[in-house]
């Protein structure tokens, strides 16, 4: 973790003021556990009408829409959509691989899981933000804008070296969560057990899944070049290569064949993936990228 | 395009693994360590690399093509590529490769010798050799030899060439030329003008090469016919050679202890050269003298010792020339005869002791005989054989001289004429030879006035004068002495009075035949008449008796006779003949290698291998038999000049323009790519790394 991480709010102000007017966007509708701002599938309390229908013996006779009675002399009950909380899960990976790059993946996926914390907060969804493996238990299940200094320290307390498998992680988080709701996982998924099983995992949970994939500038462009002895951080592998042009070409061609087939996997699950550099600021990552690929609107 | 081959086969072998090892070096990259995130992706990207990672790298990694140029561009200045015009020929070629003494100056460029570059040259001929072609290999020096005969297999040619070295021997080129020319110019199988003869084949036109410095003397009576000869003219005109081309040692027969050495020293280069010259004795150094010569000039060297018995000598010059193997030079000194002597008496005591003293049994072995041996077979045999250096009658004489040297005690010599079946055991009392041959013819007056005969009766005499300078009188005083009884000698002509009484000559020498005969006209040991011996003279009892004794083993018997041992040049046959039979011999040299001989006829040593310059000795159960020397003494294979034009028969044969310089070498060539390739390659890595 560098200086810049630690001096510099997770979450500038300015940032905090343009989350606020976003909102997290979900592909499916949840049953929520207490009354939130989101339609759910439940006809209910809230002030948004949703059909009528014929009244049958039994219903409250509440509903029923006197207005049309009055005109059809026919008893038909007002349908309201129910509005319910949503629940909200970032899962960031804090592997030591995720501790590369300027700033590090770690911080940028650290923003990105409070900013999007944040935007839930802000709508009264029930928000969690963790990292995955044993930090993860740690992590409040926070609601309401005023919990989000509960969620940056949380986040301010994961510290890189978490190096648990991208599979072991999302098992752990699956059988403590036995809900449903959006989850937004960040990595970049250099786990050599692969991601397909984590992945899985979340979607036999039938959550909706966004899957935002975090590679350094460096990963995606390397500039190093001679004759080098790559150290693997994380299990001290060590891969001999001569880096020259056509080492260069063919670990960029063996990344986007990786990246083709991280995509090709959420796509045909209906995951939606986001692939994310960076060296690209938060504030554009939320407010613009995320917003194209629908992860808020 | 050729490759020289300049290297031998493990020289190559070692090359080779250097150039294995750069390569191994330069392959085996020091690589850095570097963390990363992940190796997953790199991993995944490698497999494919280290399927073929090592063409790979060669093939993407510039910096290692360039180090792999480097390497092989010094891989090619190793082996030193050269272009050399391709030679025409007849088809057949015979190499005569000179491999006489004077081949072996190193006056070429890099110090090499004249035979190595004419190897070299033949070496090269031979591998742009045409598969058509076909070549004979022949090595002369003072004889032919056929290396290789006919072939167009250049590695058995190469092969025979790498067999051959030079040698010490002097030049003699016409042996060679014959064997060649036996091809060229068949001969008829029998006589010329016989219309039913045939040719026995064909005559073929060859190439005659000749890779020679061309000192030998013009060959003439030689029809070359067919052969088309090419001179190659091998050598520097500047030559530095500084040779011994005599060195003996004489001992002076008058005291054999005093020896005189002899050297001739020549400058036969082209540069006044000056020397020190050493004169060592045993391998001790003994004296040494310095030599200043202008060219072509020559000094005499002498030097003056004192050696008992054998003894070998080196004389050295201690400058360095070109050519080396005339810069030493070996003489012996050989041992002291030992002399065979026959003693035949009735029994002489005096004459056993004076011949068993120490010094006398040192040189010569004494067998005492009575005179009834004359009459038998072995006898004959003996005397006709000259087995013995020296037989001694005492009051005797045999019925025939013998081919050897005698002393005759109280006894005259026989006269030449043969007196068959007769055995004269005459006393001085009856000179019945003489007597007998004389009244014969003219020719028998003749023949006693050419031969001994007694001068007067028997009376009591007294020592007037002796002739000291005579060797057989040398160290002598006998004016003491007492003679009872002695009669005077005449000599005959061409004798020498040595000991004169006042009755005459009693003791005299003269030449017979190539042999001396010594008289003495009294006896020391007289019988009486009832057969009981006495003493007819005190010098028995004298210091002079065994002296005198002494002195005619050595001057008559030639038990004096030790002079220098016998100088052969290298590759002449060693003849010599022992003093006595041996079966076996060892041949020792100064640097202590051994040859056992065996003997075939008793006592003839033949010795062939005689190559190498030497001092030699012949001993025997550890005794010295004899000492011989091989030097090279020849002035002609001195004299380095190179000779540029042949006179062949009634051809006169200019030496070709044929030298290593002809050869346009492009190994520099690549020595510099090298060092440019070195040198963008170093370039490069800076430019990286920075």
């Amino acid at each position: 973790m560098n200086s810049k991480s630690r001096l510099d709010p997770l979450l500038p102000p300015e940032l905090l003021a343009r989350l606020e007017r976003l909102e997290l966007a979900s592909r499916k509708i949840f049953r929520g556990q207490l009354k939130g701002e989101r339609r759910s599938k439940r006809r209910g309390q809230s002030v948004e009408f949703h059909d009528f229908r014929s009244y049958v013996p039994g219903d409250d006779l509440r509903l029923i829409d006197w207005n049309l009675f009055a005109r059809l002399d026919q008893l038909f009950l007002k349908l309201f959509q129910e509005e319910e909380d949503l629940h909200f899960y970032a899962l960031v990976d804090a592997s030591e691989s995720m501790n590369f790059g300027d700033p590090t993946k770690l911080r940028v996926a650290k923003q990105l899981a409070s900013a999007l914390g944040y935007v839930g907060l802000c709508r009264a969804d029930r928000v969690s933000v963790q990292a995955l493996g044993p930090a993860g238990r740690r992590a409040p299940v926070l609601r309401g804008r005023s919990s989000l200094w509960k969620m940056l320290d949380y986040l301010d307390s994961v510290e890189p070296g978490e190096n648990v498998s991208l599979a072991d992680g999302v098992r752990d988080f699956s059988i403590r969560n036995a809900g449903t709701g959006v989850v937004v996982l960040i990595s970049d998924f250099l786990d050599k057990d692969g991601f397909e099983s984590a992945l899985r995992m979340l979607i036999a949970r039938r959550m909706d899944v966004y899957v935002m994939h975090l590679l350094s500038p460096e990963e995606r462009d390397p500039t190093v070049r001679g004759d080098l002895r790559l150290i693997d951080v994380e299990d001290l592998d060590s891969a001999e290569i001569t880096m020259n042009q056509f080492a260069i070409d063919k670990y960029k061609s063996t990344l986007s064949q990786f990246i083709e087939s991280i995509r090709n996997f959420c796509a045909k699950r209906s995951l939606v993936y986001v692939p994310i550099t960076t060296e690209t600021p938060v504030e554009e990552i939320v407010t613009r990228y995320l917003r194209q690929r629908g992860v808020v609107r | 395009m050729s490759w020289t081959p300049t290297l031998g086969p493990w020289a190559w072998l070692l090359g080779v693994v250097l150039a294995g090892i750069i390569l191994l070096y330069f392959l085996k990259l020091r690589r850095e360590p570097m963390k990363v995130s992940s190796t997953y992706l790199w991993a995944k990207s490698i497999e494919d690399l280290h399927v073929n990672s090592l063409f790979q790298k060669l093939r993407r990694s510039l910096l290692l093509l360039l180090q792999l140029l480097v390497v092989v561009l010094a891989l090619i200045a190793v082996f030193r590529p050269s272009l050399r015009g391709e030679t025409g020929s007849e088809g057949r070629l015979v190499f005569l490769l000179d491999v006489s003494a004077s081949m072996q100056a190193k006056d070429m460029e890099d110090g090499e010798s004249r035979y190595q570059v004419a190897k070299k040259l033949i070496a090269q001929r031979i591998e742009v050799m045409q598969d058509s072609e076909t070549a004979m290999l022949l090595a002369f020096s003072d004889r032919a030899e056929t290396l290789q005969s006919f072939t167009s297999d250049r590695r058995r040619l190469l092969d025979a060439l790498e067999s051959v070295s030079v040698s010490n021997r002097s030049t003699d080129v016409m042996e060679a030329l014959r064997a060649a020319e036996g091809l060229a110019n068949p001969r008829r199988s029998s006589q010329v003008g016989d219309v039913a003869d045939a040719q026995v084949a064909d005559a073929l036109p060859a190439e005659l090469l000749i890779y020679s410095d061309g000192i030998f003397p013009n060959v003439n009576e030689f029809s070359l016919g067919n052969l088309v000869p090419t001179f190659i003219s091998i050598g520097q005109d500047r030559v530095r050679n500084l040779a011994i081309t005599a060195f003996s040692a004489e001992r002076n027969l008058e005291n054999p202890t005093e020896v005189q050495v002899f050297a001739t020293i020549e400058n036969l280069g082209t540069e006044k050269l000056e020397s020190d010259v050493t004169l060592s004795l045993g391998g001790e150094f003994l004296d040494a003298d310095r030599v200043t010569l202008d060219a072509q000039e020559q000094a005499g060297l002498s030097f003056e010792l004192s050696v008992e018995g054998s003894a070998t000598l080196e004389l050295q010059i201690d400058s360095v020339d070109h050519l080396l193997v005339d810069n030493i030079a070996y003489a012996g000194l050989a041992p002291t005869k030992m002399a065979s002597v026959l003693v035949v008496t009735e029994g002489n005591t005096p004459l056993r002791v004076g011949l068993a003293t120490e010094q006398a049994s040192r040189v010569c072995r004494a067998e005492f005989v009575s005179p009834s041996y004359l009459s038998t077979d072995n006898y004959l045999q003996r005397s006709i054989a000259g087995t013995d250096d020296l037989i001694i009658f005492d009051r005797c004489s045999p019925s025939q001289m013998p081919e050897t040297n005698t002393f005759f005690i109280g006894a005259l010599p026989t006269t030449g004429v043969l007196q068959e079946g007769s055995l004269l055991s005459g006393s001085p009392d009856e000179p019945a030879a003489i007597e007998q041959v004389g009244d014969s013819t003219n020719t028998g007056e003749e023949q006693i006035r050419n031969s001994w005969s007694w001068d007067g009766d028997p009376s009591g005499l007294v020592i007037v004068d002796l002739d000291r300078t005579h060797p057989v009188m040398r160290y002598l005083e006998l004016f003491s002495l007492l003679i009872f009884n002695g009669r005077a000698i005449n000599l005959p002509d061409g004798g020498s009075e040595l000991l004169s009484a006042d009755i005459g000559t009693v003791l005299g020498i003269a030449p017979r035949d190539g042999y001396q005969d010594v008289v003495l006209g009294f006896e020391v040991i007289s019988d009486t008449e009832d057969g009981t011996a006495q003493a007819n003279t005190n010098w028995y009892a004298e210091r002079s008796w065994p002296v005198f004794l002494l002195n005619v083993l050595r001057s008559v018997a030639g038990a004096s006779e030790v002079s220098s041992a016998n100088s052969y040049r290298p590759g002449e046959t060693m003849r010599t003949r022992l003093a006595e039979p041996r079966e076996t011999v060892t041949v020792r040299s100064t640097r202590d290698q051994e040859v056992d001989l065996a003997l075939h006829q008793g006592s003839l040593i033949e010795v062939v291998d005689t190559d190498t310059p030497g001092n030699f000795r012949i001993e025997s159960d550890g005794d010295l038999m004899d000492l011989y020397s091989i030097n090279l003494f020849a002035a002609t294979e001195s004299s380095l000049k190179p000779v540029r034009s042949l006179e062949l028969g009634y051809e006169s044969v200019t030496a070709a323009a044929v030298g290593l310089e002809d050869q346009k070498e492009y190994w520099r060539l690549a020595l510099l790519l090298m060092l440019a390739v070195l040198l963008t390659e170093w370039w490069l890595y800076s430019k990286r790394i920075a």
